[in-house]
């Protein structure tokens, strides 16, 4: 089985600190797969080894069974990465065509217009588009080339509502013609309305990995909250039996928690001085959160 | 990747390049407005047939201000061009799409020759049409190509500035060395109203170097292959520090 992306004990360090820690990870071709997790995590580190735009220290990455730098294997690739911004003194339609003169088998300008939504845009200067069109511009040109895998660093990051969901059709059209679309995101809805695999990464490592389902699953990630009395202290609740995680948000509490109906008792029996409780249930939200805090 | 696809990519890299250069007002500025504006003023306040050395201030300025011309298109367009595409990430995405490096150099030098060319046709044409400047045939190209070729090592320098990333400085820095350099290199004013020092100091300057090839064609005097010596030497030095100020930028 040859796998789309494969990467074996990457790491990768910084100074001294570990960005990336031994990371494995195999991605099937077709899949679309989502790496989540909170800023710095490693995500756009990870992106950028496998797109051989940064060494890993340690470890072997495999794209396409061959190297990243390896022309054969660009011409077949595409990429949106943030802090990229658009040519100078080009136009929409042109900088479109400068990209699709890349490769061997580009779309059709038409077609990459459409699915960027930028037809009514071709004709005008790139620079003078807004942060959400420019995005979507960065898009055309990744997917200039037909690719067989495109990645796709934080590819809403300044996008309204509607081009959001544009976007997102887009994406499982490409995911229906059996493309990998490999998608940094911190959106947790993007990850769970477009991704047929989550992996969760935090400080560099692996925490979770599977379908959106089955990350939701595995933690049940409940959380009680409430707003505490003047004499709630943190270190009084992190004492209590099942808490795993306490956050504080001026005097409202969040307590994690994997058995809530247990705590709730624990909490009135130890009379904490609560008010306004709520107790919810674990979205991919929670379940993210839950996951995050517990391996912070 | 097929032959054929390189070629093709090299070539739209040309025309992209060419097209941002023409649609970047600080080039048509420095490039051609400034230059036939200087030469339109300083031969009708000097006079024309004004002698320097042994050649008319109009030919002489004339070469002067081709060479401030094309001296300009790398030292503000190419090298902020250059300087813009590192900073904000274009470099990067350059590399994951299959335009080879060699394509994307190429691309840079040929563009650069064909904006120089036509710097150097547009001021000929200038000088011959409204101030009847009267060289030779094989005057005017042997200047031409002095010039043309000559230009390449500010590409040099170009690279060199561009290589530095922050936008805004490469801005300032650039414009003090194409201002600077064209002041004490004498294409402002001929060396020869300098006093020895400066003259001293000019003589070492690249932009002398190369509006010397051309004023000493028109001056019937042979090619002087310490200058062309001294325009190479100075080629080697900007190329070998930016090769290594970008291989450094890029060990991360």
């Amino acid at each position: 089985m040859s796998y789309a992306i494969e990467l074996n004990n990457v790491s990768k360090i910084y100074q001294g600190k570990k960005a990336v820690d031994n990371l494995t990870l195999k991605v099937e071709k077709g899949t679309v797969i989502a790496l989540l997790g909170p800023n710095g995590a490693g995500k756009t580190t990870t992106i950028s080894m496998i797109l051989g735009l940064k060494q890993p220290t340690t470890g072997t990455i495999k794209l396409l069974g061959g190297s990243p730098k390896d022309i054969k294997v660009r011409n077949r690739i595409g990429a949106m990465l943030q802090e990229v911004s658009v040519i100078d003194n080009l136009k929409v339609a042109e900088t479109i065509e400068l990209f699709r003169n890349y490769y061997s088998n580009p779309l059709s300008l038409q077609e990459l217009l459409r699915i960027s939504g930028l037809e009514k845009e071709k004709d005008k200067m790139a620079a003078s588009l807004s942060g959400g069109q420019q995005r979507r511009l960065g898009f055309a040109l990744a997917a200039a080339g037909d690719p067989d895998i495109i990645f796709l660093d934080e590819p809403t990051v300044g996008m309204d509502v509607t081009s959001r969901q544009m976007f997102w059709d887009t994406i499982r059209s490409m995911a229906d013609k059996g493309r990998t679309v490999v998608l940094t995101t911190h959106y947790l809805e993007e990850a769970d309305s477009l991704a047929d695999r989550i992996v969760v990464i935090n400080q560099g490592k692996v925490v979770a990995d599977g379908s959106p389902s089955q990350i939701k699953a595995e933690t049940t990630g409940r959380v009680i909250s409430f707003t505490a009395g003047a004499a709630v202290t943190s270190e009084q609740l992190r004492a209590l039996p099942g808490v795993i995680d306490v956050e504080w948000n001026g005097r409202r509490v969040k307590l994690h928690s994997r058995d809530t109906d247990r705590l709730i008792m624990t909490l009135i029996e130890q009379r904490i001085d609560m008010k306004d409780i709520e107790i919810q249930s674990g979205g991919l939200e929670d379940a993210f959160q839950a996951i995050v805090h517990s391996t912070n | 990747m097929s032959q054929s696809t390189s070629m093709k990519a090299t070539f739209a890299q040309c025309k992209a390049e060419l097209l941002r250069t023409v649609r970047n007002r600080r080039f048509v500025i420095f490039s051609f407005i400034m230059p036939v504006v200087f030469y339109f003023i300083f031969t009708n306040t000097v006079g024309d047939n004004v002698q320097v050395g042994n050649v008319d201030w109009k030919s002489y300025y004339l070469m002067s201000m081709t060479v401030y011309g094309v001296v300009g298109a790398s030292l503000t367009s190419y090298a902020q061009r250059l300087s813009r595409e590192r900073s904000q990430g274009w470099l990067s995405l350059l590399k994951i799409t299959p335009l080879p490096s060699w394509s994307y150099v190429l691309s840079k030098v040929l563009s650069q020759a064909v904006i120089n060319l036509a710097i150097i046709i547009v001021m000929f044409l200038v000088g011959g049409i409204f101030k009847d400047v009267n060289l030779s045939a094989s005057t005017w190209i042997t200047c031409g190509l002095f010039i043309f070729i000559g230009g390449f090592s500010f590409m040099g320098l170009g690279t060199l500035i561009g290589s530095i990333k922050n936008a805004d400085f490469v801005q300032v820095l650039s414009m003090i060395c194409y201002m600077g350099l064209s002041i004490l290199g004498g294409l402002w004013f001929p060396t020869d109203t300098m006093s020895s020092t400066m003259k001293t100091i000019a003589h070492l300057t690249p932009t002398y170097r190369l509006g010397q090839g051309a004023w000493d064609a028109i001056a019937g005097v042979s090619i002087n292959w310490t200058g062309v010596g001294i325009l190479a030497a100075y080629v080697v030095v900007f190329l070998a520090i930016s090769s290594y100020i970008m291989k450094k930028q890029e060990a991360v």
